[in-house]
């Protein structure tokens, strides 16, 4: 049970800590090893920035970040990764009735429901002969280093309240997101950087609105709420001096704030001035190191090509997918890509193309990428949307669709080459095979591979010890290497 | 190993000393807490979810023997005798299947709270109900030792729990940092120099309180209430789900401000606000006030069940109304009886059904698959009704203000013509031309002949006797063709001015009767206007400057009304079978002559009859009658054609009306004209929408089982209080309303009414709540660190006639506010958080006001109160994933780039980052305490956002041209004052003077560096000045606006 004013407490205390530990003061030196013992060392490092509540796993980490690639609008999932040879006998006639009885439907309320066949094949891919569609070629490639899971099923039929479920574990506005609980559990290794970075992009037809609130912390402090980098004028907001202040200029100012901030604190024997005084310092260093992690012109072209960007800095996917893996490289503990572009009511066999066509190269390369530096091993890589889309045809598209849909996984402790779960012969509901995969579940898995127990990683509010996974989760431990 | 244990043994065993366990035990102090938090979960009010029979949160339960699963009797609790309580026996065992909490269990308990348990039930196990569920007592303040340092009752009560720890209180501050700390307190602005001036040297007895009357009594201080009130009932301009579209909501906030302001009864602020509608002849300041049931999120979401969201609506509802009034977390138990507090799910749906009358939708829009008749031609740019159409009193100022401004320049255009002669001239000749439109016309409207209409592929025009042009559909065409005109109309007009076109559009007898031609009433045209010169073949387009409806249009952008449409004109359907006009402004005014004709094309399918007018008198954005002066004059010059025969007035008046017809004099004032002229328009005669509650039938609340919507079987409820606070109400037959909802939490017995508020305001000016978790009065809440003040204040409260004002006086006129609020390291075991209250809490500014305080010591601030929401500068492109509509962000490019931050515009999905950075709260769910962070992202807004760059530039032109010196000591100085209401120290001002030198020498040799500063911001800088002065003294002013003394109030 950790409350707002123990968290305070903590921090006065690490602040305490790095302050007494700065002057050299030994009277606590008990209170220190005391501590040691406990908490996680780094905690003790001089201005250190937050290192999290969790001094040492519930069990054996295998993951250290997750990157996150949220398809946005819902991917079809009988289209991509769950072949259906009996939809496709079935295309354009009705839709059996046994299936959709009393289901809660999106657009498709009060309509005649008819199949709706798949246009393009799958193949059996790599050593674990995995079945992927012929849409996404280059995911075909990585077959046997991902786990392909398809009884994931959610709880929201619409886009809102899916994506705050999928990130929040939860509907009610104001609850942290995944990214938010990661970082309040473990910190961020990130210098200079932050540890949970949201990055957006779009293209494939209907421009699915996010919110901010997705990478919200929710009723956690603020500073663990995720970052969105703007594809659009400075990557993070304010980062760039202003017009007319020149680097030393700006320097000279932080250096004069923090003068001014030391007569002050001797004065009014405020602790807090100590923090902002760090906090400027980290804002310094932030303004160059942001700017040099964004430019992508330090990639060989190479690396340029094996993702697939046609321009540095063009917002689109797949540079997002390489600032993805330098944020990685740098330490960020979450960092979550969102393409908007599939939600697809009408007009499917087109925009899922293109959509297809966006993300499939980046998506890919971003696991090889990370496999040849070694770095996939301890790098969770979860690949999904909100919810599915429905086996039924919606004119040209498909509707919503939340008892069946497939994500991918790899890295982190996951085990590769493998699909899990299943569903029925339409695609249309996952089967109760013991390898159902709930929203929930998914998060309780997530944690896992971090080495967190879901159930005791939790925060008190409004008299409540709230966690990721509300009263539910199983870790699905037949997907953990 | 979890942190959580470890920072409890922390907290209590490494830095804080471990009380020793009391004496004799209370359960409210010292029991209820480790009961709750370790047991309840399990053995509490939950019954569906206890897996066995002991019940510990009712003492009759716990003490009564039962028989267990294993056949055994056990007892809970034998009190007076630990050993043969079930409880003791559990909570002391050293086998894991039998000891309790389960060791796996997430609340252990610590040995001292074992030991707390074993007396207790020595002592006899008594219960007491929980604090906050039975009323404040009355109690009389404590004497204390230092009587000396009482200012007011408050004080007692704070000194007691300090004399009895040993502990001294604090001095009391400086004047400057007292006067500094409660300005910014009361009115979230920091002092002006001549108010910081006066209340140092006022050494008459009293001066403090004199400073506090006034403060009170600024309409600022409403300003400030205002803010943590609207995080507390989420106060936003966007809907939340989805699209996040607008919403039309800001006179709600200008009724908060105002009734902080006008220290309205809390009481009657809350009922207004919860029933403001079920008055006795509701004013529509009572309607506004009922926008508090409307702040729920909504959604237009294609595919939405409107049941589903009716169902969280009714949840999102209750969660504010416990969270707002009664300080408890009731949404808790939407899927279950609560876990802790005995709040049930029967309660919850039964408090959620006092809201099932509030007029609304599930989804607000009309789908095929979810039809919604109500709403039928709504797009995703429409409000969200029910609105009313309320007077705003900002607006009211500004469109004055504007008509002002826009006299005046025409007045000055006026006064540089009457000084040339050949301006007089063509003045003269201007009103001969068109003296018969003037003099002939009551209004100045001339109806052109129609000559030769015509319609196009689906549609047949009729040329009427009275000028008017009817417009039918050609049976069996096709009419939603995109190629459509419609009609094309050509009129035939006699030499002389055009300004503007009018359109009347009237209904058509012939056809369905009104004035368009299909079910909904509703046309929509997009006229486009051209003119052809004799013997021209083809016609020259001609810009219009925006269309100006006598009727509220149907059209909306980001759910505003236009007001002075760019082309296309949707009519409202309620007005479908009124006559209304629309007067076209022209860009530029066109002389005629004989044979010239204006043409017409209405691009429209489905209006039904109209008729076309022109006049030579521009800038009217309604019609009106010609004044009498105006045709004399026009008569006088016709007449005689000479300036001397007119007076002096007449001259003015015609000069005016041939500038306001023409444009020519001066072609940029005219432009300028037409901007305002919109902007007038846009005041709407100072009227302004905002959602309301309307009653309607109640909708059927069940009780939906584990909150599942789609299950329909759970029993049908009434509105009622939960059952454990209501006192036995009288039955009657009559269906509860929300007005009997605020009558029970006003009741003088409703326990949590009163604490809740007080916990809040005490929260805002010392930092904490008397009970911490101010959002939670519940179980798990916290007991108060100083229970009787919090009783004592609640009874002051409600018995003061819920006087809000006299309460805020009371807790900043206590000694304890008044304390110097440097840190006191000796205390920091013994209070780590300050709760005894040894020092005044220094408190970082919230959000709105970290932005205010720069805004108002550069000088820029609108002291403007109330109003709608203002765009502040705002990153590029940050709106970019919204859509339905798509949202482009046009950041203030006038005075209301500097409203204050209570004004900011709210995007629930996308908070403006500043606000965000400094821990605004989204608003989506009630926030009743903000947290407090301190992270890079608060320096790099205050580094580089736009808004404190040029907050920087406006402070040192301050510094420079206010001060009486031109020394550098001497800015500083009153930079200093401005900032921090205090001069600078000694090694502060050496410091900043060789800082100062450094940035002059770097600005001299850049130029270039020197231009762009700048241009950071609109605000012109004084051309007078040095700019490399400037420049340099910036960054000093840049250095004052981060220093973390500038968001403290100390």
């Amino acid at each position: 049970m950790i409350t707002p004013t123990d968290l305070q407490n903590f921090e006065n205390q690490q602040r305490a800590w790095s302050r007494r530990t700065f002057l050299g003061k030994s009277a606590q030196a008990i209170g220190t090893l005391a501590l040691g013992s406990i908490l996680n060392p780094r905690l003790l490092a001089g201005d250190d920035p937050w290192r999290g509540v969790l001094a040492s796993p519930h069990f054996y980490p295998k993951a250290k970040r997750v990157v996150h690639l949220c398809m946005a609008g819902g991917p079809s999932h009988v289209d991509l990764f769950d072949p259906k040879p009996l939809l496709n006998r079935l295309d354009g006639r009705a839709f059996p009735e046994s299936f959709t009885k009393g289901e809660q439907l999106a657009q498709l309320q009060g309509t005649e429901l008819l199949a709706r066949g798949v246009k393009t094949g799958f193949r059996r891919c790599g050593l674990s002969g995995q079945m992927i569609s012929d849409l996404l070629p280059n995911i075909q490639t990585i077959a046997d280093d991902i786990c392909i899971v398809r009884s994931m099923h959610t709880e929201q039929i619409n886009h809102d309240p899916a994506h705050a479920f999928m990130n929040a574990g939860s509907i009610n506005k104001g609850r942290p997101s995944m990214g938010s609980w990661l970082l309040y559990g473990l910190g961020s290794e990130a210098e200079n950087l932050p540890g949970y970075v949201v990055l957006v992009s779009e293209g494939g037809g209907g421009a699915q609105p996010i919110s901010a609130r997705q990478w919200s912390a929710g009723f956690l402090p603020s500073k663990f709420q995720g970052v969105q980098f703007q594809s659009r004028g400075a990557p993070v907001h304010y980062v760039g001096n202003p017009d007319g202040v020149c680097q030393s200029t700006q320097r000279q100012v932080i250096d004069e704030v923090a003068r001014l901030n030391g007569l002050q604190a001797e004065r009014s024997l405020d602790p807090e001035i100590e923090t902002r005084v760090s906090q400027y310092e980290l804002a310094f260093k932030m303004q160059t190191s942001v700017p040099e992690l964004a430019d992508l012109s330090q990639e060989p072209q190479s690396m340029l090509d094996l993702y697939g960007v046609k321009e540095a800095g063009d917002g689109s996917f797949a540079a997002n997918c390489l600032l993805a893996r330098r944020l990685l490289e740098r330490g960020s503990r979450f960092v979550q890509l969102y393409h908007r572009g599939w939600d697809h009511h009408s007009n499917l066999d087109n925009n899922i193309q293109v959509a297809s066509g966006l993300v499939d190269q980046a998506s890919a390369a971003l696991v090889k990428d990370l496999k040849q530096r070694g770095m996939l091993e301890d790098t969770l890589v979860i690949w999904g949307g909100e919810f599915g889309r429905t086996p039924m045809g919606q004119g040209t598209g498909r509707d919503h669709h939340i008892n069946a849909f497939s994500v991918w996984m790899a890295g982190g402790g996951i085990r590769p080459g493998m699909t899990y779960g299943s569903t029925d012969d339409m695609g249309y509901r996952y089967l109760k095979d013991g390898q159902e995969m709930h929203v929930h579940d998914l998060h309780a898995t997530m944690l896992a591979c971090f080495g967190i127990d879901h159930k005791r990683l939790t925060y008190r509010y409004q008299g409540r010890d709230f966690r990721l996974t509300d009263v539910h989760g199983k870790v699905a431990r037949g997907i953990l290497a | 190993m979890l942190l959580s244990t470890a920072l409890l043994a922390l907290a209590s065993d490494v830095f804080a000393t471990t009380p020793p366990v009391p004496e004799t035990i209370d359960f409210n102090r010292d029991v209820r807490r480790l009961l709750s938090n370790s047991c309840f979960k399990c053995h509490g009010p939950d019954a569906a979810n206890n897996q066995s029979e002991l019940r510990l949160d009712l003492r009759e339960l716990a003490i009564k023997p039962h028989v267990n699963k294993a056949g055994r009797t056990i007892t809970g609790i034998v009190p007076g005798k630990p050993e043969e309580s079930e409880v003791w026996r559990r909570l002391s065992s050293d086998d894991p299947l039998k000891v309790m909490p389960p060791p796996d269990a997430l609340h252990q308990v610590t040995v001292r709270d074992r030991a707390i348990i074993k007396r207790w039930i020595e002592q006899g196990a008594e219960y007491q109900p929980h604090w906050a569920y039975l009323p404040p007592q009355r109690v009389t303040p404590p004497a204390v030792k230092s009587a000396a340092r009482v200012r007011n009752p408050i004080d007692n009560f704070i000194l007691r729990k300090l004399e009895e720890r040993g502990i001294d209180p604090s001095p009391e501050a400086d004047r400057a940092t007292l006067v500094r700390r409660v300005s910014l307190d009361l009115t979230g602005l920091p002092p002006t120099p001549g108010e910081l001036a006066t209340f140092i040297a006022d050494d008459q007895p009293g001066a403090y309180e004199r400073l506090i009357d006034r403060l009170l009594s600024s309409p600022h201080y409403g300003e400030r209430m205002t803010v943590p009130w609207l995080d507390v009932v989420r106060f936003s301009d966007s809907v939340g789900f989805h699209g996040d579209q607008r919403q039309n909501i800001f006179p709600y906030r200008d009724y908060v401000i105002e009734a902080f302001n006008d220290n309205k009864p809390y009481d009657e602020f809350v009922r207004e606000q919860l029933a403001g509608d079920l008055l006795p002849n509701p004013t529509p300041e009572q309607f506004v006030a009922t926008g508090f049931n409307r702040l729920n999120l909504m959604t237009r979401e294609g595919g939405a069940q409107p049941k589903e969201y009716l169902a969280k609506s009714a949840a999102d509802r209750v969660r504010a109304v416990s969270t707002t009034f009664l300080g408890s977390t009731v949404g808790c138990a939407e899927c279950h009886d609560h876990k802790y507090d005995p709040f049930t799910t029967r309660d919850f749906y039964s408090l959620a059904a006092y809201f099932a009358d509030v007029k609304q939708w599930g989804v607000y829009s009309d789908y095929q698959y979810t039809p919604n008749p109500d709403l039928k031609g709504f797009n995703n740019d429409f409000p969200f009704p029910p609105e009313i159409d309320v007077e705003n009193a900002y607006l009211q100022r500004r469109q004055a203000r504007l008509e002002r401004e826009q006299a005046a320049r025409i007045d000055a255009v006026v006064e540089r013509m009457l000084a040339h002669q050949s301006e007089q001239t063509k003045v003269l000749s201007w009103a001969s031309k068109n003296s018969a439109s003037l003099v002939d016309t009551s209004d100045g409207w001339r109806r052109p002949e129609a000559v030769k209409p015509i319609g196009d592929d689906w549609t047949a025009v009729e040329l009427k006797t009275d000028g008017s042009v009817r417009l039918m559909d050609i049976e069996g065409s096709k009419k939603r063709e995109k190629t459509k005109t419609g009609a094309v109309i050509e009129l035939e007009i006699s030499a002389g001015h055009v300004a503007a076109l009018r359109m009347d559009v009237m209904p058509d007898p012939k056809g369905n009767g009104t004035v368009a031609r299909n079910d909904l009433g509703s046309f929509t045209v997009s006229p486009a206007l051209a003119v052809r010169r004799s013997g021209q073949s083809d016609a020259e387009p001609l810009d219009l400057a925006g269309g100006f409806a006598d009727r509220d249009s149907w059209t909306f952008t980001n759910a505003y009304l236009e007001t002075s449409l760019e082309g296309r004109w949707r009519s409202n359907p309620a007005y479908a079978k009124e006559q209304q006009s629309i007067i076209y402004q022209l860009r530029s005014p066109l002389e005629l002559h004989e044979g010239d004709r204006l043409v017409v094309t209405l691009n429209t399918s489905d209006l039904a009859r109209v008729r076309l007018l022109t006049s030579p008198l521009g800038l009217r954005w309604r019609a009106e009658p010609i004044s009498r002066e105006l045709v004399d004059a026009v008569k006088a010059a016709d007449a005689m054609g000479s300036v001397q025969t007119l007076s002096n007035s007449q001259w003015k008046r015609l000069a005016a009306a041939y500038f306001a017809g023409t444009g020519e004099a001066d072609s940029e004032a005219y432009s300028d004209a037409l901007a305002t002229l919109r902007e007038i328009a846009a005041c709407r005669e100072g009227r302004a929408f905002t959602m309301v509650t309307r009653a309607a039938e109640p909708m059927e609340t069940r009780v939906l089982a584990r909150g599942n919507w789609q299950d329909e079987t759970g029993a049908i409820v009434l509105p009622a209080p939960p059952a454990f606070l209501a006192e036995a109400t009288a039955t009657t037959d009559r269906r509860a309303t929300r007005l009997d909802l605020a009558d029970w939490i006003l009741a003088p017995e409703n326990p949590l009414t009163a604490r809740t508020m007080v916990n809040r305001l005490w929260h805002q000016f010392f930092g904490t709540g008397l009970s911490a978790v101010v959002d939670d009065l519940g179980l798990q809440g916290e007991y108060p660190s100083h229970p009787e003040l919090l009783d004592w204040l609640s009874v002051q409260f409600v018995e003061s006639g819920w006087d809000v004002k006299a309460l805020v006086k009371l807790m900043v006129t206590s000694a304890t506010y008044r304390q110097s609020s440097v840190g006191r390291p000796e205390l920091r075991d013994v209070d780590p958080n300050n709760r005894l209250l040894a020092s005044h809490p220094a408190r970082r500014l919230e959000a709105e006001f970290v932005r205010d305080n720069a805004l108002f010591a550069a000088g820029l601030l609108d002291a403007e109160i109330g109003g709608p929401s203002a765009y502040p500068y705002q990153p590029e492109g940050y709106y970019v994933s919204l859509n339905f509509p798509k949202r482009d962000y046009e950041a203030a490019t006038d005075d209301r780039q500097y409203r204050r931050g209570v004004y900011s515009h709210w995007q629930r999905t996308f908070m403006h980052p500043m606000l965000a950075n400094f821990d605004a709260p989204s608003r989506e769910e009630c926030t009743a305490a903000r947290t407090v962070s301190n992270t890079p992202q608060q320096a790099l807004t205050l580094l580089n956002d736009p808004t404190f760059v040029e907050a920087a530039r406006a402070l040192a032109e301050r510094a420079i041209k206010e001060s009486v010196a031109t020394d550098f000591t001497t800015r500083l100085n009153h930079a200093f004052t401005l900032v921090l209401a205090r001069p600078p120290t000694d090694t502060e001002a050496t410091g900043l003077e060789s800082f100062y030198a450094t940035q002059l020498a770097t600005y001299r040799d850049t130029p270039a560096d020197v231009a762009r500063l700048a241009t950071v911001g609109l605000y012109q800088s004084d051309t007078a000045l040095d700019p490399v002065e400037l420049a340099a003294w910036t960054q000093v002013a840049r250095v004052l606006l981060n220093l973390n003394e500038t968001l403290v109030r100390y």
